[in-house]
Parts: C-alpha cells; sequence; structure tokens
C-alpha cells in the first residue's frame, strides 16, 4: 500500500501549510480527505503517546521543508476536489468500515483504508465510528433544554437540524456549532473534539455532507463547521506547547491585519504555442509547477506555457495579529501577541482595535533558514488557525451604527447625526471607533456572570456597598459619592412624541477647596465611566470640547473632528478646574448640558452631534477658598445659567474640624509606616463595580410607580412651599421644574442600582435626601438658612440680599409707625421719602421699595393699590 | 539594623568557598570535568542533560523545568566565585568575545517579545540530545514524536539608561582577569587605566579629543569640573560620544522562569550563553512574505551581528547598589554612616554654592526611592525643585549639580526642557505594532534613576498636541510616578521610581515638585574630589541608606500626630500631600542618620529644615 510505505503522501495534498489550514475551515472537502489520509498515515507510523508533532510535521513543515515522492492517486485526487465547488460534490471518503458509504466516493480512498479496520485515530483515542455516530446523535437530537420548554412536544426536530435547514435556505456555507451544547449533550465528544480538532473537524464535515444531500439533494455548496463558545477560554499569556494542535479559544484585540493575500488554489496555464489550455494544475507545497512541455500531443513545446491568470482559482486568506486586552496584562509585563489565519469568509471580520473571541487550533511552524537549506532553526512560529471569530461586542457595534434615534433608554450608545445635511468624513469614524475602544479599555466587561450580579444586587445594603467601594482610598464624602453613583446608574433618557426630550444624564459639580480630593474623585469616575473623557479646564478650548471643523491638509475635504464632549457621547465628561475655564468656553457647555448636542455651522457644515454626556466638573471657589462671608454664588462664580443645569451641586468645604484632621493625620502616618494593604475593607473590586454599573445602564429600565410619583409630587409641592413661608421674598422659589427633572433622574439611578424596574417611594425620598444634601450645602442663604435657588437661579449676591431684607425690616418698621390697622393709606413716594429720612447714608430706589412692599402684601401685611398702601 | 547583603557578602563567600572547594575538588576526582564553564558552557549543558538521560529520566519530564544544568553553573559562579572571571558583554568585549562562551550581560529589560517555542531534545537515532541554550540545531526537520517541544521567553535588553561609565570601568577591570582580551580592549583597559577608575567619566571622550594635555593635567581638569573649560556644547558631545560607543542592546532568552520574575524595566545580569551571528542569514530573495506576517523575524529586526544573543543560564536582579565597586567594602556603622553623611552633606553644599539648606533638600532627594503605593499615590517620593537659576548661574551651578550628581548616582539622565524638545521628543514609549517592538522613550527608566530636567531654557511657545501630551507624561511622573505607556489602542500605565530634580527660574508649574527650594548660592566653590575613597564611599551610602527599614514608636507617632493636626489647623491651605511629604522628609533624615526609627530629634530637624524653606519662599 503506497500509503502506508510513504508516511508522507498526505503531503502531496494540502501541501502547504497555507492549504492545510483552511481544511477544516475553508475548503471542507479537503479536509475529510485529510482526515483520512492523515489516518491512514498513522496507522502506518510507529504509535507513540506524542500525538501531536506528527501531525504538525504532516501538515505543515515537513510540506515546506521536505521534499517528498509525489503520490500521484492523491495529487489527483486533490486536483479533483478542487473541482468540487463546480461539480457534484464528491463527498469523500467515509470509513470504509462503515456501511453508510455514499456512492460519490472516490474510488482512491476508498484504497486508503481498506486494508485494516480502522477503529482509531493513530495517536488517539478516536474511533471514527464511534465519533461519527456521537456527531450525528448531536445534530439530529440536539434540543436547547429552554426551546424545548417553551415549544412543547410538537416540535420535534433537534436545534441543528433547524440550524442546517436554515442553512440550506440560506445558501449558506457554514453551520455554527455552540460548543456549550455539545458539550451538554457529549461531553466526552467535545474532550476530544479540543483534544483532537482536526481529525473530529474532519468528520463533523463528513456527517455534514452526508446529511445535506438527504435534505436538500440539489444543495451544492460544501457547509464547513465552525465551533465557537468553547468552555474554557485560554490565555494568551497561557499557550504552551502542550496547546499545539488543540482547539483554544482566545480573547483579545486585534492589532494588525494583513492585506488580503490571494492565494492560488489550481492553476490553469496556456502554451503561448498553440494556445492549448491544461486541466487545472493543483497546488503543491504551496508552490504550482508549471509544466515544462505542452500537454497537446502535437504541439510539445518546451517552455511555452503560460500561466492564464484570471482563469486560475484563488482563494483569500489574511494574517491578523491578535494582542492581549489590557486587563490581562499582569503588572510589569507587555502584552503577548498571536497571529491568527483567517480563510475566506473570515477574512476582514476583523479590523485593527477589534475586541474579538477567537476559537481556533493552535499550531505551530517550524523556521526553515532558507528554501533551499535543509537546516531548520530549532524554532516554531505558532499562530491559531482560525475557525470561528467573535467580535466581543459585536452587538453593540452594529447597535451603535444602526441604532435609530427612537429608541428609548440610554443605553446603547450610538453616535447620530443629520446625515442628509451632513457629510461626515471617515475621520469622524475613526476617532469614533476610538472612543469605543476607550470605552473597552476602561470599562472592560470581565465575563462575570449576571446571576452574580444579580445576586449582589438583592443584597440590602447593595446602595451602601456601592457607596462604600466608590473610590475606597477617599473618605467622608459619602454622600457625594452617593451621588456620583447616581451619575454612573443614570436616570431614563426620555423623548416624547412631540418631540421633546428629557436627558436622562445627570450633570454634577463638586465645589470646594482645595485639597479635597476633588480631583481624584474625578479621575476616578474617570476610570470607572463607561465611556469617559478627562480633560482640564484649563486646557480646554470651546473647540476641544465640542467638535471642530478642519481641513485635511492633503485633499482640502473638510472635516467634522469631534471634541471631548461628543467623544463622551453616553459617557462622563469630566472636567477639572471648570472655574479655570475660559467663558467662551464654558458657554459650549449649555446646549450640550440641556439639549445633549452640539451644534456646528461652519464652513458649510451644518450638523448636530450628540453629545449625550453627563458632566462631572469641579471646581475651586472664586477665592480659591470658600469663603463663608460670600454667598455661594458668589464663591462658585459661575455665571447661573450654567449652574442651573447641574442637577446636583455639591459644596465640598474643608471645615476646621480637628476630628478630621486627627483621622487623616492618622491616615498619613499609617500610610508611610504600617502596611497600607493591610486594612482591607468590605468593598467590591473595581471589575465587579464596573460590571455591574454597566449591566444595569444595559438592561434596567425602571419606571415610576404610582407610589413613588405621588411622593415625588408631594415632595415637590413641599420644596416649593418651603420657600414660600411668610417674610420671604417672592422671588424666592425653592424648586424649579429642572429640580424635579433631576429628583426623576435621581430616583430612576436609585432604582438602577437597586436592580429594580420599579422606582419606589424608597428612592425618590432618597432622591430627595441627596438633593437637599446638595442644596443645602451649596444654596444655603448663610443669613437664613433656608434653601435658596433664587441664589443659583438668578444669582443674588450676599450683599444685595442682606440690603433687601433691611429693606424690607425697614420698610415694616414705618408702616407699623406712620399706618393704622385699617387705617388711610399711603403713598409710595412718601414711604420712600420716609425712609430716606431714617436711613440717609442708604440708598433707596422707588423699584427696590415697590418690590420690598409687594413682598409685605404677600404676607398679608399690606394692600396695595396702585401707587397707594393701605395695612391691613 | 539591617544593611542589604552585599555588604557582608564578602566573609561569607570566604568560608563558604573552602568548604565548596574541597567538595568541588571530590566531584572533579570522582567525575571529572570535561568542560570548561567559560569556554564551552555547552559541554556543561550537555554532560548534564545526558547524565540525566542516563539515570532513566524521560525528556518528556524536562518540559519547562530544569533537568539539573542550572546547578553546576550556579555553583561555578557562586561559591567558586567564578562570576568575577565571566566577562561582561558589552559594545567592546562584543568585538572579541567567542560564540558560545559565557558571558553576562547587565541591562534593563526594555522589550518583551514573547514565547518561543523550540525544539527543546530530540533524539538524534537513538540518543537524546538537547538544543536548550543553543540558537540552531542540526536537528532533523519537521516533527517526529521522539521530540521535546519547549518553550522560552524572548526578551530585548538594552544597557541602562542614563548608565554612567564610571560603574562599568570596574567591571572592566575585572573582566579582564579572565578573559584573553584582544589588542583592542586592552588599549581601552589602558585608557580607563590611565585616567582612573572612578573620574568624570564625562570628560573621558573629551580628553581623548585633547591628548596634547598631560595626565596630570587632564587629572586636573577632571577634577575641578566648575572651571570654565567644561562648557555644555563638550558636554553634550561627550554623553553623544558614550551612547554611540556603548551601546549594545541583546535579545536575552530566558529558559523556565515564571513569568512575575521579570519584569518591564527591571535591570538584571543575565549570565549565558552567547551566540553572535552565527544565525544564518536570510537569504533576502527568500523573503517569505507569509511566514514574516505570522511572527516578526528577529534576525531581520535584530541583525545578529548588531544583536548579540544571550541565552541565560542564570540571571539574577541587580539593585543600584550592584553597579558600585563592590571591592568597597564598609563597615555599617552608625557613626560612620554619619561620618560619610556629613562629608557628603558637605560637598553638596560646595557644589551648590554653600546653599546648605538646598545641599540638606538635595540630600533627602537623592535617598528618596518609593517604598509603597496607596491607590495612585506613590508614598516616598520626594521630587525636588530648586528655583531662582538663570542662564548664568544654571551654566555654573547647573552643570556642577549635574556633575555631581552623575558622579554620585549610577543612572542618571537630563533633560534640557525647551518647546522644541516638548514638541518632538518620544517621552513615553511607544508600541509600534508594524514592527511588534516597544519603542523606547525617554521616559522609560530603570528603577532608581535620577532624572534632571532643566528647565531655565523654556522659552515662551506653543505646544503641539506632542508637547502637550509629553508636558503631560512628565506631570504624571512627578505625581505618581507612572508613565503612561503608549499601545496605540490604549495606553497603559508603568509605575517607575525615578528621582527627578527640576532647576528653574520661578516655580514650575508645568512640573510640580513636592518639594520647592529657592536657590541661593553664595559662594562659588570647587567640587573637586580629592578622595577617591570618599566618592566610593558616597556612592555606597546613597545606594545602601535608603534601602534601610523605618518605623515609628507610638509615642513619636502620637507627636507626628499632633504636629499634623497642629500644622493643619494653623494652615487649612495644607493638603493631605503637604503632610505626607513631611513624614517623608522625617524619613529620609532618618535614614540619612543610617538610623531606622524616627526619632523626637528627627522630627525636629524636618520641622526646622521646613520652616527654613518656607521663610525663604516668603
Amino acid at each position: 500500500m503506497a500509503s502506508d510505505s510513504s508516511p508522507l503522501n498526505f503531503d502531496a495534498g494540502p501541501s502547504s501549510p497555507d492549504d492545510s489550514f483552511s481544511s477544516p475551515i475553508g475548503n471542507t472537502v479537503s479536509s475529510s480527505g485529510d482526515g483520512y489520509r492523515r489516518r491512514s498515515r498513522r496507522r502506518s507510523s510507529t504509535p507513540s503517546e506524542m500525538a501531536t508533532p506528527p501531525r504538525q510535521r504532516s501538515r505543515l513543515v515537513s510540506s515546506e521543508n521536505t521534499p517528498t515522492a509525489k503520490e500521484p492517486r492523491s495529487r489527483r485526487r486533490g486536483g479533483g476536489r478542487r473541482a468540487s465547488g463546480n461539480d457534484v460534490p464528491p463527498v469523500a471518503a467515509t470509513p470504509s468500515s462503515t456501511d453508510d458509504i455514499p456512492p460519490s466516493t472516490e474510488p482512491g480512498d476508498g484504497d486508503d483504508m481498506d486494508e485494516d479496520h480502522p477503529t482509531f485515530v493513530w495517536g488517539t483515542n478516536i474511533s471514527v465510528d464511534d465519533v461519527k455516530g456521537a456527531i450525528i446523535r448531536f445534530l439530529r437530537h440536539f434540543r436547547d433544554r429552554q426551546a424545548s420548554q417553551s415549544e412543547g412536544d410538537f416540535h420535534t426536530e433537534g436545534k441543528y437540524a433547524e440550524v442546517i435547514k436554515r442553512v440550506l435556505e440560506n445558501e449558506g456555507d457554514s453551520l455554527d456549532v455552540d460548543a456549550q451544547d455539545l458539550f451538554n449533550y457529549d461531553a466526552d465528544l467535545y474532550t476530544k473534539m479540543v483534544r483532537y480538532p482536526l481529525e473530529v473537524l474532519a468528520i463533523f464535515d463528513i456527517v455534514l455532507m452526508e446529511m445535506v444531500p438527504q435534505i436538500n439533494p440539489l444543495f451544492e455548496k460544501h457547509i464547513q463547521t465552525r465551533i465557537f463558545n468553547l468552555k474554557t477560554s485560554t490565555s494568551m499569556r497561557n499557550l504552551n506547547p502542550s496547546d499545539i494542535e488543540r482547539m483554544v479559544s482566545l480573547k483579545g484585540m486585534i492589532i494588525r491585519c494583513s492585506s488580503i493575500i490571494p492565494e492560488i488554489r489550481e492553476a490553469i496555464f496556456r502554451c503561448l504555442v498553440c494556445g492549448y489550455y491544461t486541466d487545472p494544475v493543483a497546488i503543491e507545497r504551496g508552490q504550482i509547477s508549471e509544466p515544462t512541455i505542452c500537454l497537446k500531443e502535437e504541439c510539445q513545446a518546451r517552455n511555452s506555457m503560460t500561466l492564464v491568470h484570471n482563469r486560475c482559482r484563488f482563494a483569500d486568506k489574511q494574517i491578523v495579529r491578535l494582542q492581549e486586552t489590557p486587563d490581562e496584562i499582569p503588572e510589569g509585563g507587555t502584552p503577548h501577541t498571536v497571529s491568527l489565519l483567517m480563510h475566506d469568509k473570515l477574512v476582514d471580520t476583523g479590523k485593527p482595535g477589534d475586541r474579538v473571541e477567537v476559537t481556533g487550533i493552535y499550531r505551530a511552524m517550524s523556521v526553515r533558514v532558507g528554501p533551499t537549506q535543509r537546516t531548520v532553526k530549532s524554532l516554531f512560529k505558532t499562530y491559531i488557525d482560525c475557525l470561528h471569530i467573535k467580535k466581543t461586542d459585536k452587538s453593540r457595534m452594529v447597535a451603535d451604527l444602526t441604532e435609530a434615534e427612537n429608541r428609548l433608554g440610554g443605553n446603547v450608545d450610538d453616535l447620530s447625526f443629520d446625515e442628509e445635511k451632513v457629510w461626515i468624513s471617515l475621520r469622524l469614524w475613526v476617532q469614533y471607533f476610538w472612543v469605543i475602544l476607550v470605552f473597552y479599555t476602561h470599562a472592560f466587561f470581565i465575563e462575570m456572570q449576571v446571576e452574580e450580579l444579580k445576586e449582589l444586587s438583592k443584597k440590602p445594603d447593595i446602595y451602601d456597598r456601592l457607596t462604600r467601594s466608590l473610590a475606597p482610598n477617599i473618605w467622608e464624602l459619602d454622600d457625594v459619592k452617593k451621588g456620583l453613583l447616581c451619575q454612573l446608574f443614570g436616570g431614563n433618557a426620555l423623548k416624547l412624541a412631540s418631540g421633546a426630550s428629557f436627558r436622562g444624564d445627570i450633570n454634577i459639580l463638586l465645589v470646594g477647596d482645595p485639597g479635597t480630593s476633588k480631583s481624584q474623585l474625578l479621575q476616578y469616575i474617570h476610570k470607572l465611566s463607561p465611556r469617559g473623557i478627562y480633560t482640564s479646564g484649563r486646557g480646554s478650548s470651546a473647540v476641544g470640547l465640542t467638535a471642530y471643523v478642519s481641513k485635511d491638509p492633503e485633499t482640502g475635504e473638510t472635516v467634522l473632528e469631534s471634541g471631548a464632549l461628543v467623544l463622551s457621547d453616553r459617557g462622563i465628561c469630566c472636567i477639572d478646574e471648570f472655574d479655570k475655564m475660559s467663558e467662551n468656553a464654558r458657554s459650549m457647555l449649555h446646549e450640550v448640558m440641556e439639549q445633549q448636542t452640539v451644534s456646528i455651522a461652519k464652513a458649510g457644515i451644518i450638523a448636530s452631534l450628540n453629545a449625550r454626556t453627563s458632566v462631572l466638573a469641579c471646581a475651586n471657589p472664586s477665592g480659591s477658598r470658600y469663603n463663608p462671608r460670600l454667598s455661594v454664588i458668589d464663591n462658585i462664580h459661575l455665571p447661573p445659567t450654567l449652574l442651573s443645569r447641574f442637577d446636583l451641586i455639591y459644596l465640598i468645604l474643608d471645615k476646621a474640624d480637628e476630628q478630621t484632621d486627627r483621622r487623616l493625620a492618622k491616615h498619613i502616618v499609617s500610610l508611610h509606616f504600617d502596611n497600607p494593604e493591610g486594612i482591607e475593607q468590605d468593598f467590591l473590586d473595581l471589575h465587579t463595580l464596573t460590571s455591574y454599573v454597566s449591566y444595569a445602564r444595559k438592561n434596567i429600565h425602571p419606571k415610576l410607580s404610582d407610589e413613588a410619583a405621588e411622593e415625588l409630587t408631594r415632595g415637590y409641592v413641599e420644596l416649593r412651599r418651603r420657600g414660600n413661608f411668610p417674610g420671604s421674598s417672592k422671588k424666592v422659589i425653592t424648586a424649579t421644574p429642572r429640580q424635579i427633572e433631576s429628583l426623576i433622574r435621581l430616583s430612576e439611578a436609585l432604582a438602577r442600582i437597586r436592580f429594580s424596574e420599579w422606582v419606589e417611594k424608597g428612592d425618590v425620598l432618597e432622591s430627595f435626601r441627596l438633593l437637599e444634601v446638595a442644596m443645602q450645602q451649596s444654596a444655603t442663604d448663610h443669613s437664613t438658612g433656608t434653601i435658596d435657588m433664587d441664589l443659583i437661579t438668578t444669582g443674588v449676591s450676599a450683599s444685595e440680599r442682606l440690603r433687601r431684607e433691611s429693606l424690607l425690616s425697614a420698610t415694616r418698621n414705618i408702616i407699623m409707625e406712620k399706618m393704622q390697622l385699617g387705617g388711610p393709606s399711603m403713598r409710595l413716594s412718601e414711604l420712600l421719602d420716609e425712609l430716606k429720612k431714617k436711613n440717609p447714608d442708604n440708598e433707596v430706589h422707588l423699584n427696590n421699595l415697590r418690590n420690598t412692599v409687594s413682598t409685605l402684601a404677600s404676607e398679608g401685611f399690606v394692600e396695595i393699590r396702585g401707587d397707594n398702601i393701605k395695612r391691613i | 539594623m539591617s544593611l542589604p547583603s552585599s555588604v557582608y557578602l564578602g566573609p561569607q563567600i570566604m568560608t563558604i568557598n573552602k568548604r565548596e572547594i574541597e567538595i568541588q575538588r571530590e566531584n572533579a576526582a570522582m567525575v571529572g570535568l570535561p568542560y570548561d564553564f567559560l569556554v564551552n558552557p555547552l559541554g556543561a549543558v550537555r554532560s548534564t542533560f545526558e547524565k540525566a538521560i542516563s539515570s532513566g529520566s524521560n525528556p518528556a519530564s524536562f518540559d519547562g523545568k530544569d533537568w539539573g544544568a542550572l546547578q553546576p553553573f550556579q555553583h561555578f559562579l557562586f561559591d567558586q566565585n567564578g562570576l568575577s572571571k565571566v566577562p561582561i558583554l558589552n559594545a567592546s568585549s562584543a568585538k572579541w568575545l567567542q560564540p558560545n562562551t559565557l558571558v553576562r550581560f547587565r541591562g534593563m529589560i526594555q522589550d518583551m517579545l514573547g514565547n518561543e517555542f523550540y525544539v527543546g531534545a530530540y533524539k538524534d537515532g537513538s540518543t537524546w540530545k538537547t538544543t536548550k541554550f543553543m540558537d540552531s540545531s542540526q536537528c532533523p526537520t519537521g516533527f517526529s514524536p521522539d521530540m521535546r517541544i519547549w518553550e522560552r521567553r524572548v526578551l530585548y535588553c538594552v544597557p541602562v539608561p542614563g548608565q554612567n561609565s564610571w560603574t562599568e570601568s570596574s567591571r572592566l577591570g575585572e573582566s579582564n582577569n579572565s578573559a584573553e582580551g584582544t589588542s583592542e580592549n586592552r588599549q581601552k583597559r589602558c585608557r580607563m587605566d590611565e585616567n582612573g577608575v572612578d573620574h568624570m567619566d564625562i570628560l573621558a571622550p573629551s580628553d581623548e579629543l585633547q591628548n596634547s594635555s598631560s595626565g596630570k593635567k587632564q587629572k586636573d581638569e577632571q577634577l575641578s569640573p566648575c572651571s570654565q573649560n567644561i562648557s555644555t556644547m563638550a558636554t553634550s558631545r561627550s554623553t553623544a560620544c558614550n551612547t554611540a560607543r556603548d551601546f549594545l542592546p541583546c535579545i536575552v532568552k530566558i529558559y523556565d522562569t515564571a513569568e512575575s520574575e521579570l519584569k518591564l524595566n527591571d535591570v538584571f545580569e543575565f549570565i549565558g550563553v552567547v551566540t553572535l551571528d552565527t544565525e544564518l542569514k536570510v537569504d533576502k530573495d527568500d523573503y517569505d512574505e507569509f511566514s514574516n506576517g505570522l511572527s516578526e523575524d528577529l534576525s531581520v529586526q535584530f541583525p545578529p551581528d548588531m544583536v548579540p544573543r544571550l541565552h541565560c543560564v542564570i540571571h539574577r536582579k541587580l539593585g543600584v547598589h550592584d553597579f558600585l565597586h563592590t571591592c568597597h567594602v564598609l563597615e555599617p556603622t552608625t557613626h560612620r554612616i554619619k561620618e560619610i553623611r556629613t562629608a557628603l552633606l558637605n560637598h553638596l553644599t560646595i557644589a551648590l554654592g554653600n546653599d546648605a539648606v538646598a545641599a540638606q533638600y538635595l540630600l533627602l532627594h537623592l535617598l528618596s526611592k518609593v517604598h509603597a503605593r496607596v491607590d495612585s499615590m506613590a508614598v516616598g517620593k520626594l521630587s525636588l525643585n530648586l528655583t531662582g537659576f538663570n542662564k548664568e548661574s544654571m551654566s555654573i551651578f547647573g552643570n556642577q549639580l549635574r556633575l555631581t550628581v552623575k558622579n554620585l548616582l549610577p543612572f542618571t539622565e537630563y533633560i534640557p526642557l525647551t518647546v522644541e524638545y516638548l514638541n518632538t521628543a518620544s517621552l513615553a514609549p511607544k508600541k509600534d505594532y508594524e514592527i511588534n517592538r516597544l519603542v523606547p522613550g525617554v521616559l522609560q527608566l530603570a528603577e532608581g534613576s535620577h532624572l534632571m530636567i532643566d528647565e531655565t531654557q523654556l522659552e515662551v511657545g506653543t505646544l503641539s498636541l506632542l508637547g502637550v501630551e509629553n508636558a503631560r507624561l512628565l506631570k504624571n511622573l512627578m505625581e505618581l510616578q507612572k508613565v503612561e505607556y503608549d499601545f496605540k489602542y490604549y495606553k497603559m500605565d508603568m509605575t517607575t521610581d525615578v528621582q527627578l530634580l527640576i532647576l528653574s527660574e520661578g516655580k514650575s508649574n508645568i512640573l510640580p515638585a513636592d518639594l520647592v527650594v529657592p536657590f541661593q548660592p553664595s559662594a562659588l566653590g570647587s567640587t573637586a574630589i580629592t578622595d577617591m575613597d570618599a566618592l566610593e564611599a558616597w556612592r555606597w551610602y546613597l545606594s545602601n541608606v535608603r534601602l534601610l527599614p523605618h518605623s515609628i514608636e507610638s509615642e513619636i507617632q502620637r507627636v507626628v500626630e499632633n504636629d499634623l493636626v497642629a500644622a493643619k489647623q494653623a494652615d487649612r491651605n495644607l493638603g493631605s500631600q503637604d503632610l505626607s511629604r513631611l513624614l517623608t522628609i522625617g524619613r529620609l533624615i532618618c535614614a540619612s542618620y543610617g538610623e531606622t526609627s524616627l526619632s523626637l530629634e528627627h522630627w525636629q530637624m524636618v520641622k526646622e529644615l521646613e520652616r527654613l524653606r518656607r521663610e525663604r519662599l516668603r
């Protein structure tokens, strides 16, 4: 038996390594052949416990480096196989021992395996029949547990039988098999597949080849099996020689794609002399040998053959570099990379920067020193023969690009813009992809079981626990942290049919003394938030924050470059040193913070870009240190228009409190002397926190319960009424409609923290508390101690307030003195004269007086009729 | 008091040696040594392998393990004091070193090139052979069951950035003991010897340029660097010479070592088998696009004749103190340390024009080291900003300072900060995916490096995008002791431990240092080092004292806490960083006296020093 005498015979067929990889993927017909040839060879060689290297040699190395005697038979078969795409699929051999050999089996193959009964693939514990039977059973009978439950008994077909039918209907060419299903159905088969992927996949293909004609005899394409979702995913770092020739699953980021390499599979030559076309010549050891003599008997010209390019058959091939994701890199290491080999359909499925999960076979190829030299470096190049590639967040990407604006819920990232009006250059997209990467980098989902997260969410102290876990190294400031937590979770964005939209993003401003770890908080949030941009106010210009138009120096095309706010769409834009930002830049924030868009109108581009970002800003008080004698407004020194757009304004004041100072001192001393790692607390690590937040943002969309809505209304009315106590000016309003929106957002975020679909009363109460805590700090009128939104919305200064108050009391006194209850009325001008007489150094204007009097009137102290005042 | 072991090592080695030598003699009598570790290390590898095989081991059991090849090497190198006989691989020795001999390479891991699979053992006929610690082999092509595939790590190492040549000179002398140097090497040694072992390295090249002057005169010039003949131009030129002359990267292949043992930017001494240009060159015509696409061919990127390969047998991590002249053993008494401290402080004071306060701070700065990281905070760093420099004083004191530091610390770097520099320099290492290499940046420094930044040359100008990025990197380095490595698709923070000294006119806002000390020189002194022993002692002092442990007694702790609270109450502007700085200074002062526990006296000194500094700031 030729094949037995020459163990290398199979080299002839899938000769070059590139060719052979394709077997399980690109050219499945060949793979089945491969399997047989391999098997036959195995039988022939000495058994050993090492199964890997021989196969290695057979598929990759020897073909390149060891010239072997050509096997005419296998070569012929190779040719036939290649033609298979066009002809009737020659369903390659099934084991001779099995009785269901399809008639189309090539006789040559029969030869290969006729001599003894091949029960086991050499060097493995694989019995072809057993495996085949197992695969058939699996494909026919596997049912999804859930599916079978839900669809009842009448659903008799197995999951994959269905899938195969669908593939046939769609004229597809591959069958995706979930390895988890395989494991659940037949763990033994799964183990075999992982251990001996080439063999098992070949059998898989044979099975499919047999099944397809049974369903649709006219179906000509060949269906390949693509395995995905292995039970265990290997870290790139841990790949080692024992993984060679096994099926592995890896996660990583594509860093480089080669250009598509057209790989010749069959060549057709033409004689320059007589114009005779040869039969397709198949690839041999990665090379096509050009016939030296014209095969036409009459011609037989020497060296006259030339390649006819457009009649040759080529296949696509691509080399892709995969790199470890940053979270897998241990400290002090650099990322590892691994090469992937993609074929046919898999070519160009990933682009540099994509995060993918790859299932494939780990291969090694020895390094040849020179083409003619037999010496081989004792080195191997390793790569992964790619079977299946899954973009880790494919759904997300797709959603990103196609999501329509009408979709509710702020959970899918998208960047939509007015396509009719604007042409946005590729560059924006590139930037956009970059943003996605930034996001992945910062908030990489560890594959934590959703169950675990849900379990976590059920804990009664989850709110406190999350608060504790947020920037655990910064103490105190618990309420600030709670606010930041709400910001991370965010409320529900709402778009009404009328076109009005309500943002779901919560904006927070931290104003505080230097050294109160504001920046650390910001940095922390930036690290945590799904997509964040961190800028410093001083270094940000208006265009840097929003978007700008620039001209490409080479082409002269105008392109739109997005700035920080657009880039942090659906994320949190952290702006440090907000107070040091230029007026101009700050004014750009107005639109962003309420309308959540950035509008551009210049250089022929009119665009409105989404910037649904939460803004987290921090600022120092105007005098760098909070001056308690000045009003909050004066301290913050920001335009009131902007201030009102922040949902929560926290004043982080460094109170001269010995207790806190002592704690700080203790902490610092312990930092220097003790082992700082020793102090462990019960908090969630960053990964858990991130995945918790991401999951909640994605999947939880709480609605207001009736009870909560009622509480909200009641609380709001209360809040408003509080400002209307007797004696306060009419202009003092405690809450604005903006505040009720803030409250809703906060309550929603609080419900989200609990993974609850309903906003409950408790959430509303907590949101009131948060608002109050923030407001009490930021809107306390230092003379009265009341919450005074007026301070923030109109920017009345403390001295002005004081003046008003003194005027009010003075007026009241005069009225008390001069007027009798129910007595004659008094003209305003008279009152003004009286006031001037009493306080000669105070300048009082009629207008001020009119305001004051109307305040008194609202208290029910006086009555105004035109210019006359009457005490009642 | 525990000092680094190197101090005590001498006598220990001696005692062990006697015993070991006897054992060795016995062994030699029994087995005989058919190989010489230095000339034929592979022979040793082979013989141990054969021994292991003949004792019945299966080569499969050697996967990822040592079969006993290391032990004889360890014995030879450390017990028999063979280490000093192993020649050092550097640019000059690479010319005469024989391939497949034992050498050592001291360098920083600049990049990790991933793992490499190789045929570790194969059956040649009926006998097993190994190719461990070898580049290529005559092993049969393709796979066979009688073949073990093993794995090794490939590291790209470079000489430590900013390494001053006084660290090498002694090493070179040592290596000459054993190696039959070519005439070239001898010449070099002669020159080095002539110049003196520990002279200011920076002047060595310029000496060559002015060979007219007599040796004695040269020496004088070297020893008075403040004299005007050292212009900045000369120094910059000489550093350029230095780097070109000494730069020899090396690809180190590491066997069977846990990944966590070797980290990026660590400084190691690799002892192993060198192969220089034995690899067959790849034929250009046969450039196989496909196979090269799978993995970069090292020999294309790093031609073997430029970058030697070292198959590492034994590696050991080096600290700063390993770069000193180990012949100099000091008794580490507190008294002696205090003496050295006083002398060094005096030296620094002279270098700083009699500014005692600045000298105090400089000393503490030179002793600083990151000893813990809590979240993003690096505890123990003490960057120093000396203000009050202008162009003239910079040319005098700046250079003087630079030379002083250069002479004291093994790794020093200097950055003249200009707008142009910021806009053009590549400070952060960057991954180039085209060649799959980490392109080094200026800030890729080994632990314990000293970086001096001269801000006086910074003029008004516009920063480009790169400039802004670079400024941010420097600021991050100052504040967090972290450098962001650019991996194109994401950035990765790498922790560093670099002492930063900034010289500026006013307080530097671009580079906010922990300490701002206005520099007030009053006299121009000469920093001539007359006593080489003293210089040695200072180097020893600086590298060892900073490793001292530190503790605090509860009583002092209370005092410190009270003081901190009082300070905070008095000045609300004090942040936690300021308080932390006080403790760092305390620790360093304490260590500078060779003591390990903060005493009240030291704490008072901290407060006094800070008071003096604050007065100056006013």
